[in-house]
């Protein structure tokens, strides 16, 4: 099997993953870069996946200014790369086009970015009912809207901008359907002040919305989704201000072909689980994450965290954060002197603050509440790969399940081929609900190789018996 | 410049951009349900779109693929997800 | 203070949790104590197999009766953990693995393992996903698989309806020996006390039996297991290699468990640090050569289970030598086939009943030396 030897491996190649690749480049760090896409820029600055020809907008041209930037690097950006497995120090495994290969190298940085939390609903499960980062990435890579007539629903910045990109991309949108009320987005405001071209481009996006004649249903919650003969009947109600129905609040239906729905963003930490460094619970935007020092190092020597998968700030956040990992990985391997890094780190840690402001009131808005949580009908199901429902996981807490990989075993909730990624918070959060406990009590899913499914036939190649090398064997 | 190219969904003959991941092929070409869960036998289609749900796995010429994660070809075959003859 | 348990058990793993079990039910006060929850390392990771042909040759008699009581569970246990039992295959590709196979089976079936040689057109006919490929194979008709993951659920009923006293996440950081008890330190707890006292520990065995002064080396052992996602039916039995170096299996719900002891990294001190991936690649191409079908899934989740061994490969179950009251199970070879057997007969020996089989001394294991030392400290 190749394996190949470099400074730095970095794991993600969206704008934290470019950025700190770069910085680490340009100061003489040799930097191989790996990304499971075909092109660079994350979900944000997402490459469009064929040329034909799609909406403009301020993403597509900051992804095509970054993609260049990286091909004019030092950097080796290896495409099609699906990392697997983080082991040593460190040894990082993919599953290429060309099958299984590793490099090594004394520095990484995870680069992973976010997952999107979608708080299970009935009829989440339907085909038809995508993501909103689902959404944004059909719009962006494929210049399409997930169906001819949409319902946006739940909480942050991504539903008016997935609003409007419908809008633009020549759909119907039935309603965007927001958890917060206008008070709490009011809220906001002073924190949002320091990105005003930002502030400016929410409030254009209110306004095409109300120019398309787009419902903007606030204090609401999408209740249920069913199957029609035509399409999706979606269902939605009023709620308080922890997520709750408001009792005898009047639910409104939308007859829709696709429901985009989703309720915030989770940091990416698969690799980091894995690693087994320390993870903290944040409750201001109710994720688990990594521990981490002003140079964006985790609690184990070689291993950094930049972007989303330290915690979700953005993508302003996430550019800043990569190039100041890189400079830490420069300081650490001894291509740049402390002064000299000092220098460096102070402008950016200055622009980083502002843009973390912005960040973590948008995290704020996305955080879950907790009836939500509260909300899901007990036959409704949680994790999708296995079908294991509310009823059965709190059936398992009742028998004495109080932490999530416990409940894991017992009713393989989080045990399918999307190794919790999908369950795994709500799982947490319905058990720490259940118990009146906490979720450093309930915990996390052990992080677990492979990273993602690996098919067997690309994971073991053609090979003879003869070729297997095998270890000694078992005694007698 | 882009092409549009002929591939089948369970033996239904479709097109698609080629260069397209096939999650979102095959939700252009109105084709949705791309399997049944293996436990409770519900419809399911791709959700997330960035190779983590592992909602859109198909079979595309014989190996099991996420469908989000694969491009499209001229004359790709693919079928259903689903899993057969398991139990709970 | 709180009244002393009739005895300690602390381990809650499959031997610690049958001994328990019984005694429990025989009547004693019985307290069930382990730093994590039940059944969450060896006993509820391994990969389940219920097979002789992997078992050492002298603990066969005792792996034919842990099979048959994981299979009657319902009865006994009162829950189904998924023991199934189905027919057992161990294959060769090479004639040295042929040779092996032969050499083995014979021991086996010495030991009284109804292993026979068939030839490969009789294996497939056993194993239609079987490759062509092979040149020699013997059959078990006593093998099988265990949902081990559920052991924990299934366990816990009982010793709750049992009316054990379960204490998870209580670890233990010591023993003292006082006015005819043990008192078992925890942190942050009151001390558990107890008239008897079980170490159950598996792989931390080592580090238990030092608190009472006895010095026996464990040898831990980080076994690589894999798991597919759900696929169509491709197998049926439970297969294996003539070198030990390969379990198969596949579950009612499709998923295809991969093991055979291929090693990853671990101690007892941090468990089950982080899988080898070029052992998972071997141990794939293996089982993919076994099952050619296998090419048609997906690796789900690769993870490690700690299996511990003393210095002869023989477990110690019994009283622990100059302590009166104390007593160790562990270190079982296919130790999950056997354990709810060899919980029971520690359970009886300390019932003063007669134990079916003979029990494993541990005084063969202490080295005297440093026993002697230690049996001074307080």
């Amino acid at each position: 099997m190749n394996g190949r030897a470099t400074d730095l491996v970095v794991v993600g190649a969206g704008p934290a993953g470019a950025a700190a690749a770069m910085q680490a480049a340009a100061l003489g760090v040799r930097t191989v870069l790996l990304e499971d896409e075909a092109a660079a820029g994350g979900q944000v600055y997402r490459a469009p996946a064929t040329t034909r020809d799609m909406a403009r907008s301020p993403e597509r041209r900051q992804g095509d200014a970054l993609r260049a930037a990286l091909a004019g690097s030092s950097v080796q950006v290896e495409h099609g790369q699906k990392v697997w497995s983080v082991s040593g120090q460190y040894r990082v495994d993919v599953l290429g086009p060309q099958g299984p290969g590793h490099w090594q190298a004394p520095a990484l940085i995870v680069a992973t970015g976010a997952l999107e939390r979608v708080v299970p609903f009935p009829g989440w499960t339907l085909p038809g009912v995508v993501g909103l980062a689902a959404a944004t990435i059909l719009l962006k890579a494929h210049g399409m809207a997930p169906g001819e007539r949409t319902l946006v629903a739940g909480a942050g910045p991504l539903l008016a901008a997935v609003a409007v990109g419908i809008v633009k991309a020549g759909g119907k949108v039935a309603a965007v359907v927001d958890l917060a009320t206008p008070g709490e987005w009011a809220a906001c405001l002073p924190a949002m002040a320091g990105r005003p071209d930002l502030l400016a481009r929410g409030a254009g996006w209110l306004a095409r919305l109300r120019l398309a004649g787009v419902p903007i249903l606030t204090g609401h919650a999408l209740a249920a989704v069913a199957a029609t003969p035509d399409g999706l009947r979606a269902t939605v109600q009023p709620v308080d201000s922890l997520g709750r129905p408001i009792p005898g609040g009047a639910a409104t239906s939308f007859e829709v072909d696709a429901v985009a729905v989703g309720h915030g963003l989770i940091p990416s930490t698969d690799v980091t689980r894995l690693l087994r460094v320390e993870h903290w619970f944040d409750p201001a935007s109710v994720t688990w994450r990594p521990a981490l020092d002003a140079g964006f190092r985790t609690t184990r020597a070689g291993v950094y965290v930049a972007g989303d998968g330290g915690g979700v700030l953005g993508v302003a956040a996430a550019g800043l954060q990569g190039r100041l990992a890189g400079l830490a990985v420069a300081l650490d391997l001894g291509r740049l002197s402390q002064v000299q890094h000092d220098a460096r780190a102070e402008k950016l840690r200055r622009k980083l603050a502002r843009a973390a402001r912005f960040g973590a009131a948008m995290a704020r808005m996305m955080a879950p509440r907790p009836g939500q949580f509260a909300a899901i009908p007990a036959d409704a199901i949680v994790c999708r790969c296995e079908d294991v429902t509310r009823a059965e996981i709190e059936e398992a807490a009742a028998e004495g399940a109080c932490e999530v990989n416990q409940l894991k075993a017992w009713t393989r909730c989080g045990m399918g081929p999307c190794q919790g990624r999908v369950c795994g918070d709500t799982a947490a959060a319905l058990l720490a609900q259940f118990h009146a406990s906490d979720r450093e009590t309930t915990g996390l899913f052990t992080g677990r190789t492979p990273l993602r499914p690996l098919p067997l036939d690309q994971l073991t190649g053609e090979y003879g018996y003869a070729d297997i090398t095998l270890p000694p064997p078992a005694p007698l | 410049m882009p092409q549009r190219v002929d591939f089948s969904f369970d033996g239904v003959p479709l097109t698609g951009w080629a260069g397209d991941n096939l999650a979102a092929a095959l939700m252009q070409a109105g084709t949705r349900r791309l399997r049944d869960s293996p436990r409770a036998g519900q419809a399911r289609g791709a959700f997330c779109l960035m190779g983590s749900c592992q909602e859109c796995i198909v079979w595309v010429d014989g190996a099991r693929r996420e469908a989000c994660r694969t491009t499209l070809h001229a004359g790709m075959a693919i079928r259903s997800g689903t899993i057969a003859d398991v139990a709970v | 203070m709180t009244e002393a348990f009739d005895v300690a058990v602390v381990g809650a793993g499959v031997m610690g949790a049958t001994t328990a079990l019984h005694l429990a039910r025989a009547g004693m006060r019985t307290a069930l104590i382990d730093r994590g929850a039940i059944c969450r390392e060896a006993s509820g990771v391994n990969a389940g197999t219920l097979t002789l042909h992997m078992t050492r040759a002298v603990l066969i008699p005792y792996a034919i009766r842990g099979r048959q009581l994981w299979l009657d569970a319902p009865d006994w246990l009162g829950m189904d953990a998924g023991a199934r039992a189905t027919p057992g295959l161990s294959v060769a590709f090479t004639p040295a693995e042929r040779d092996m196979l032969e050499h083995r089976a014979a021991a086996r079936r010495a030991e009284g393992a109804p292993i026979e040689l068939v030839t490969p057109a009789q294996a497939r006919a056993i194993e239609p996903g079987l490759n062509g490929d092979i040149i020699a194979a013997a059959h078990c008709a006593l093998d099988g698989h265990v949902t081990a993951y559920l052991t924990g659920r299934a366990y816990r009923r009982a010793l709750v309806a049992a009316g054990a006293t379960l204490m998870e996440q209580h670890p233990v950081a010591g023993i003292d020996r006082a006015g005819g008890q043990f008192a078992i330190r925890v942190a942050g707890q009151p001390a558990v006390r107890a008239r008897r006292l079980v170490l159950a520990g598996g792989v931390w065995l080592e580090a238990m039996l030092g608190w009472l002064g006895l010095h026996v080396p464990v040898k831990c052992l980080i076994n690589q297991l894999v798991v597919t996602e759900r696929m169509r039916p491709v197998m049926r039995s439970v297969l294996g290699i003539a070198n030990g170096l390969l379990s198969l299996k596949q579950f009612e719900n499709g998923t295809v468990l991969i093991g055979g002891g291929w090693q990853g990294i671990g101690d007892p001190a941090r468990g089950g640090v982080e899988a080898i991936p070029d052992n998972l690649i071997g141990n794939v191409r293996l089982a993919r050569a076994a099952i050619p079908a296998l090419a048609e899934g997906r690796v789900a989740r690769i993870w490690l289970g700690l299996e511990s061994e003393t210095a002869d490969a023989l477990p110690m179950i019994g009283p622990l030598p100059g302590i009166g009251d104390a007593y160790v199970i562990g270190c079982v070879h296919s130790g999950y086939t056997s354990g709810p057997f060899m919980g029971k007969l520690l359970a009886d020996h300390i019932l003063d009943r007669e134990p079916e089989l003979p029990l494993f001394d541990p005084a063969r294991l202490v080295q005297p030396q440093r026993a002697a030392t230690l049996e001074k400290t307080p």
